[in-house]
């Protein structure tokens, strides 16, 4: 039992990065139609921007938050250098803009830091367990566990209760209109990427910390799985990406933990399984936006 | 106010608009007519901004304003009313009003103007909060009015307000541009609703295909047996 509920946490602490990453992409789909497959880079960008601040002993808090400001700065930078010149072009496009600014990033740092991983030593108490008597389970998930709903939460806050988050959830329907009434195309597009590369940047933080080091195809894999979230609980909405988010993570973790040895090896099959198993029954995704145009 | 010369649109090969000439005075109703296809949405989409002339001229207050970006015409006072309304039904009927004054003035003279609009439109008190999806057409329509006007527009384009509305609907929606007129807005109005657009109109312009085939006061125009030629000839 106490291993089952060790999974559970487990489960939910991965499911929230995954639904962070997922989020990060379903805010930028929204509302400029592109899966930003560069958003992985930022994820690594985020990283090594904590190693150099803790490797130039900066303290902990500072490179965490440092880490996550680069990680806006860089996805802003991204939209105003790759995509704002591709803005109106087919989603192909689009789609390859990313992916090549998805290269040219892995290779600066593969030569220009390491292609092998460095290290980031955290604090102490940061990879300890919390002993509950019925239940031990790790610093980290429960940090990553608050840290995802604090995010969640606060992202909420920005859509409900600020005019430009209004308007990206506006634009995500009809960005034209957005700009009739006076709004400027640029500060919307700019937000979302800001709140996407933030977010991406919260889960780098995350990530690193459960891993212990940083290297330049970090961020590949998470934002495979993102994306494939943002598929599974419908392209384009903000609470399918969360909700996808989840179900990737906790079939994964589940999987891990249940799969029979001799099944083992084919556990990324099965997980994929599963989730075509789910878009074959829902092909709109788990929790669809009304109305969205999906290429 | 505004002068349009020699404006032509063209949505790739296909010339929407194919050079016409109007301008609209200060304060009054102005119509532009037409059958479907006629180029009179593309018109409006040209002076808000919409889309870019492929030739021609804007003037609005003396300046030039031809494929200058919608953001800019509309905090220079050029507010549109597109055709099928285009409110964001996945907000509520506030955000909608927040969104449409976002642009001009402080929050408190945003949340007064909403007071305002929610006065003058009950309804949208009423439904404040809820998604401006679940209006009906004419809340909907009387929504992006009250959209628009938050903007605090000098010249207010309307393109086919009456557009699927039902008989009553349609006659507070002209009740209202009637009101508007007094209050000192200039309006275009673009419709398919003839009669009543004429007898509000102060002057106005036939499209058919593109081009400008009768003009003249509203009255003039109204008993044009050319007008009717022109809808049953496109």
């Amino acid at each position: 039992m106490e291993v089952f509920l060790q999974q559970c946490v487990n489960a939910i602490s991965l499911g929230g990065i995954y639904a962070l990453l997922a989020l990060g992409l379903a805010v930028v789909f929204s509302i400029v139609r592109l899966i930003n497959f560069a958003h992985g880079e930022v994820m690594t960008i985020a990283g090594y921007a904590i190693w150099l601040a803790l490797l130039s002993s900066v303290p902990v808090v500072a490179a965490i938050i440092l880490g996550i400001i680069v990680a806006m700065l860089a996805s802003v930078a991204m939209e105003r250098i790759a995509f704002r010149s591709m803005r109106g072009a087919s989603v192909t496009s689009l789609l390859i803009t990313s992916f090549a600014v998805s290269e040219i990033v892995k290779v600066l740092f593969q030569n220009g830091i390491s292609a092998r991983p460095v290290p980031i030593v955290l604090p102490a108490w940061m990879s300890g367990s919390i002993n509950m008597g019925f239940l031990t389970i790790s610093v980290m998930s429960v940090i990553s566990i608050i840290v995802v709903a604090v995010s969640l939460a606060a992202l909420l806050v920005i859509l409900t209760r600020t005019t430009l988050g209004v308007a990206m959830r506006a634009a995500a329907e009809d960005f034209p209109v957005v700009r009739l009434v006076g709004i400027k195309a640029n500060h919307v597009v700019a937000l979302a990427f800001a709140i996407s590369g933030a977010l991406a940047g919260v889960a780098a933080v995350l990530w690193v910390a459960q891993r212990g080091s940083v290297d330049p195809l970090m961020g590949a894999a998470p934002v495979l799985k993102a994306f494939i979230a943002t598929v599974l609980g419908g392209l384009g909405s903000l609470s399918g990406a969360v909700i996808g988010g989840f179900v990737v993570g906790i079939v994964e973790v589940f999987l891990q933990g249940y799969l029979p040895e001799s099944v083992a090896p084919y556990r990324e099959a099965i997980s994929l399984s599963i989730i075509i198993g789910l878009l074959v029954l829902r092909p709109d995704g788990l929790w669809p936006a009304p109305n969205v145009n999906r290429s | 106010m505004l002068s349009v010369e020699g404006l032509v649109v063209r949505y790739g090969p296909i010339e929407a608009v194919r050079g016409i000439d109007f301008t609209v005075n200060r304060g009054e109703v102005f119509a532009l007519l037409g059958a479907n296809g006629a180029g009179k949405s593309s018109t409006l989409a040209a002076i808000a901004g919409l889309v870019k002339p492929f030739a021609g001229r804007i003037t609005y207050d003396g300046n030039p304003v031809s494929g200058l970006p919608p953001e800019t015409l509309s905090r220079a006072g050029i507010g549109l009313v597109p055709e099928g309304r285009r409110i964001f039904a996945s907000l509520t009927v506030a955000e909608n009003l927040w969104l449409g004054g976002a642009a001009h003035g402080s929050a408190a003279e945003r949340q007064h103007l909403q007071n305002e609009m929610e006065e003058r439109f009950p309804i949208l008190r009423e439904r404040a909060r809820q998604k401006a999806g679940l209006l009906s057409g004419g809340e909907q329509q009387m929504l992006a009015i009250a959209r628009a006007l938050m903007a605090r527009p000098k010249l207010l384009l309307l393109d086919e307000p009456s557009l699927g509305l039902a008989p009553q609907m349609v006659e507070k929606v002209f009740d209202l541009i009637a009101a508007m007129r007094k209050e000192g807005f200039t309006i275009l109005l673009v419709e398919q609703n003839v009669p009543m657009s004429l007898e509000i109109a102060d002057r106005g312009i036939v499209l058919a295909n593109g081009s400008v085939v009768v003009s003249g006061t509203g009255a003039a125009l109204l008993h044009n047996s050319d007008v009717a030629n022109a809808y049953l000839a496109a």
